[in-house]
Parts: C-alpha cells; sequence; structure tokens
C-alpha cells in the first residue's frame, strides 16, 4: 500500500481530511466529493453558457449591419453592459471555467496522493489527462469567443504553433481557421469548437465513469450552495471587463493572463515553437505514463477474485456490491440449478475482497487470502488458551 | 472470565497498529485483543463475526477507514450498512450486538484505536455470559 507516494504527504492528507471531518462531518467533506466539484462546475457552466448562447453572435462584422457594427464583440458587450444580469451570467462562466481547472487539479493530485490512480484504475486516469486537456482547449476558445485584442493574439499565436507542427500543420491551421485566414467563418468555428467539444466531454466522462459501480458525481446540496456562493463571491468583487475590440489590421502584442487557461500562450511566447511542442507533448506523455507499472513498487501483485462454480446461487449480491463493475452475471450453464452465475473480469477486479464480504454462500475467494483460512484464524484465536 | 478473547477484525489501510502489535497479531497492551488484517474491512463477512463470537470471543471490533475515504471505494460503508442490517447479508438476530464495535478511523489514528478498544474490551467482559444456544431470545 502507498508504496511509491511520500508517507508525510498521504498522512498529511488524512490528518486534514480528519480535522475537516470533525468540523463538519463527513457527510459533507469536500474531500470525498473531489471528483464530483468539477462536474457541479460543469452543470454550472452548460447552463450559464445556454444563457449566453442566446444572445451571442459569432461574426467579427456583419455587412447587414453596417450602419451599427454588430458583431462577436459588441454582442458580448452588450450582454454585459445592458442585459440585466447578464455581467453576472458572463462572470459566473468565466469563473465557474477557472473554478473547474482548478477542482479537476486537486482531484488528480488527491488521488495521486492517496494512491489511487493505478493498476486496474488506469483508464480513469488516463480518460482523466485526456478530459483535462479537452477542458483547457474548451477554456482556451472561450477566450477566442470574446474577440477583444487579447482574442486576436491567441488565435495568431494559435495559427502560428499549428503551422510549427510537420505534416499535420497545414491542415489544422485550415480547420481551426474553418479556411486560409481570420473571417466570420472562423468564429462560428470557434462557437462550434466550444459547444461541440464541451458536449464531447459527457462521452469522456462516460469512459471516465464507465468502471466504478455507483460513481459519485453529485455532491450534497450543502456543498453545491456553498460552491455556488463562492463563485458569487468572485464574481462580484472582479467584474468581468472586456479589451478593446479586435481589429484585424493592428497588432497587438501583449494582454492580461489567465493562468487557469492560457499557460501555454505564457510558454509559447517564452521558448521557439519547437521546444514548446515538445514540452506540451512530452508533459502530457510524462502524466500518462505515471500509472506505468515499473514506476511504483506494488506491495504485492493483485490477484483477482475467484468464484466457487459449486457454490454460487447467482444471487447477484457480489455483482451489487463490486465497486468496480468486476462481475458479471451471466446464465448458468444448462442442467444448473439456478439461473444465473457471477463471473470475474480479472482486469478490472481490485484484489479488496468486498465480493468476498457480500457472499453469504462463501461461493467466491481471494486466491491469497481464503475467508475459509480468516474464519480458521479467528477461531483459532478466540479459542486459544491464554498463556 | 476475564480472559476472554476479543478479535479486530481491521482493514490493512485503517489504522497502523503494527507497531502496537506482536508476531502473532496480539495488541501488546490490552491483554487477549486480537488482530487478523484485511484488505478492506469490505471484505468482512458477517459469518465471521458469528464465527468468532460462536469460538468463545467476548467481542469483536470492526476497524475501517473513515466513512467516505475508502481506497476501493465503498468497502466500509458496505460493512457498516451490513451491521446496521440495511444491506444484505447482515449479522444474524442471536448475535448480541453489544458485544460489536465498529471504529472508522484513519491510518493516524492509533492512540484512538487503543483507548476505544480498552474501553470497549472493559466493557464486553463483565457483560453476562451469554445464555446457552438451546434458550434463544425471543425474536425481535
Amino acid at each position: 500500500m502507498y508504496t511509491s507516494i511520500p508517507k508525510g504527504l498521504t498522512d498529511l492528507t488524512l490528518a486534514i481530511e480528519k480535522g475537516t471531518n470533525a468540523v463538519i462531518s463527513n457527510r459533507y467533506n469536500p474531500f470525498y466529493y473531489h471528483g464530483a466539484l468539477p462536474q457541479f462546475y460543469l452543470w454550472v457552466l452548460f447552463l450559464s453558457g445556454l444563457l449566453l448562447f442566446a444572445y451571442y453572435i459569432p461574426t467579427i462584422d456583419n455587412a447587414y449591419f453596417s450602419a451599427n457594427l454588430v458583431n462577436a464583440w459588441t454582442s458580448v458587450d452588450y450582454i454585459t453592459g445592458k442585459l440585466p444580469m447578464g455581467a453576472v451570467v458572463r462572470g459566473v462562466h468565466r469563473y465557474a471555467g477557472d473554478a473547474m481547472v482548478i477542482t479537476i487539479v486537486l482531484h488528480a493530485l488527491r488521488v495521486w496522493v492517496t494512491d489511487r490512480y493505478r493498476q486496474y484504475r488506469w483508464v480513469q486516469w488516463i480518460s482523466g489527462i485526456v478530459l483535462l486537456l479537452m477542458v483547457l482547449f474548451i477554456g482556451q476558445t472561450g477566450y477566442y469567443l470574446v474577440w477583444d485584442e487579447r482574442s486576436l493574439v491567441l488565435t495568431r499565436m494559435t495559427v502560428s504553433a499549428c503551422e510549427a507542427l510537420p505534416i499535420i500543420g497545414p491542415g489544422l491551421k485550415a480547420w481551426f481557421l474553418n479556411g486560409s485566414a481570420i473571417t466570420n467563418l472562423t468564429l462560428s468555428n470557434f462557437l462550434f469548437i466550444h459547444i461541440g467539444l464541451s458536449f464531447t466531454l459527457l462521452f469522456g466522462l462516460w469512459v471516465h465513469y464507465v468502471r466504478m459501480t455507483r460513481p459519485v458525481i453529485t455532491p450534497p446540496p450543502a456543498i453545491n450552495y456553498m460552491l455556488m456562493a463562492v463563485l458569487l463571491l468572485v464574481v462580484f468583487a472582479y467584474p468581468i471587463t472586456s479589451g478593446k475590440m479586435a481589429d484585424i489590421n493592428s497588432a497587438p502584442t501583449s494582454f492580461d493572463i489567465d493562468w487557469f487557461f492560457l499557460f501555454p500562450y505564457w510558454l509559447m511566447a517564452k521558448v521557439d515553437l519547437t521546444t514548446y511542442w515538445v514540452l506540451m507533448i512530452g508533459a502530457t506523455v510524462g502524466l500518462c505514463l505515471v500509472p506505468l507499472p515499473s514506476l511504483y513498487k506494488a506491495a504485492a501483485p493483485i490477484e483477482a477474485a475467484e468464484v466457487v462454480l459449486t457454490k454460487c446461487v447467482g444471487c447477484s449480491l457480489c455483482a451489487n456490491d463490486c465497486p468496480y463493475q468486476a462481475i458479471e452475471m451471466v446464465p448458468a450453464p444448462a442442467g444448473s440449478r439456478f439461473k444465473l452465475l457471477a463471473t470475474v473480469k480479472p482486469y478490472r477486479c481490485s484484489g479488496c475482497g468486498v465480493c468476498v464480504g457480500a457472499c453469504a454462500f462463501d461461493a467466491i475467494d481471494l486466491p491469497n487470502l481464503l475467508d475459509s483460512d480468516v474464519t480458521a484464524q479467528i477461531r483459532a484465536m478466540a479459542e486459544a488458551k491464554p498463556n | 472470565m476475564s480472559e476472554q478473547k476479543v478479535i479486530t477484525l481491521i482493514c490493512e489501510r485503517a489504522c497502523d497498529l503494527d507497531s502496537v502489535c506482536n508476531e502473532q497479531g496480539e495488541v501488546k497492551e490490552v491483554d487477549g485483543l486480537h488482530v487478523v488484517k484485511l484488505p478492506c474491512s469490505g471484505m468482512i463477512q458477517p459469518l465471521m463475526i458469528e464465527a468468532a463470537m460462536k469460538a468463545g470471543a467476548a467481542g469483536v471490533i470492526v476497524t475501517g477507514c473513515q466513512i467516505g475515504d475508502c481506497y476501493y471505494r465503498e468497502g466500509n460503508r458496505m460493512i457498516r450498512e451490513r451491521l446496521l442490517g440495511q444491506r444484505p447479508p447482515g449479522l444474524k438476530k442471536t448475535v448480541d450486538r453489544q458485544r460489536v464495535l465498529a471504529l472508522w478511523l484513519s491510518r493516524p489514528q492509533k492512540d484512538r484505536f487503543l483507548s476505544e478498544a480498552k474501553e470497549f474490551v472493559a466493557f464486553v467482559r463483565q457483560l453476562p455470559a451469554p445464555p446457552p444456544p438451546a434458550a434463544k431470545p425471543a425474536a425481535k
């Protein structure tokens, strides 16, 4: 257990969580809902995004309204300045994105510190990294959409980064701009990426959850209210302001940076593009390799639970209780007295023994710790004469 | 009756008792308190608790991690629900509930375990001996 993590770090986490439990009880301890927090902010983003979508116009100029320029920037300006509560909805959308990145990173940190990222959990780790990258890219497209000077710089930087890639570079640039230059079609493409990829997150989350029984995806209402209150506090304390409207003929060079989403652009400005791509791809691959078996010392290899075929009555108790969806009830072979038979998917099994505790018929066993041996040990201890 | 054994069924990730146990898994400070380690408290079968009682143990202490924090996601919640009769399989009605103690302690909480266990051991040993199996108490 906990072999590859510094022991002090794990103990510190446990101590903090124990202290939190003492104050607000374990039912409301946000540490126990760390995976559900970004999920909550995702719903907030979907809802506030839907409200913004009703008024947003994805163009850089609009010939039909030439007397009175209407474009992405003016529509955002209208939402912020004129629409009742528009600034609040925009602020919620913006800061909920930041909050989602923070909670995702905290989620990943806790999972790593408590050693819950490897072996049978590798699907969750890798899909989590993909989800984080998707969230970062969705957030960046959000910064292009407001179409102020920062958006223009970011778009141009992204184009130059795409061009620096061999083979796929030109195609990537054409896909990103939806053409060869920045036009009205570019902004509609950004909006499509921003919204389409957001819904693709739901598919990614399905992969993230598919190996878990009863995934914790909804914090209790009390925590939701608290998260929302923190968000609104930030929204009112730091109202969102737009920059100057982007002018394609100008070349702005500097902008305020949002460290949660735009740190890749900070890096891009510091190093040349080849180094940039090597660092970014290297970091991603490195994160994906964290659960590699040779990087940690397993205390004992996992031995998957085994069903005792002659004892299983097909009651489904173990399949209901398995936390990793590792037990599947299949139709019992012909001639059996029972309808179903439990089968273990060994690649999903964690060897935790919850199924052993769930079985009232002694029909499932951990090969390295038979429950009959445990019971025998308990009997021997209870019956032993005092020395 | 003071030598009656008390069995502790404990998750190996819950409070760390290695430093207070001898090689046979007996807590040094408390006479007759034995420890059986399992990969997760969710592995504890109610049958194991019944077996300990039948073999003459005065009581059983079930220890898992803090509720909400299980390495295997739900193990401690499962055994808690089984002990409370909210999830099958449950404890038999004949098992004296006074003789079962459940503690949910994280790894550094060794001292809390020792103080609670001492109190519990003293309590179950002064309880009157369980009635012989023939005279079953009326079902509630």
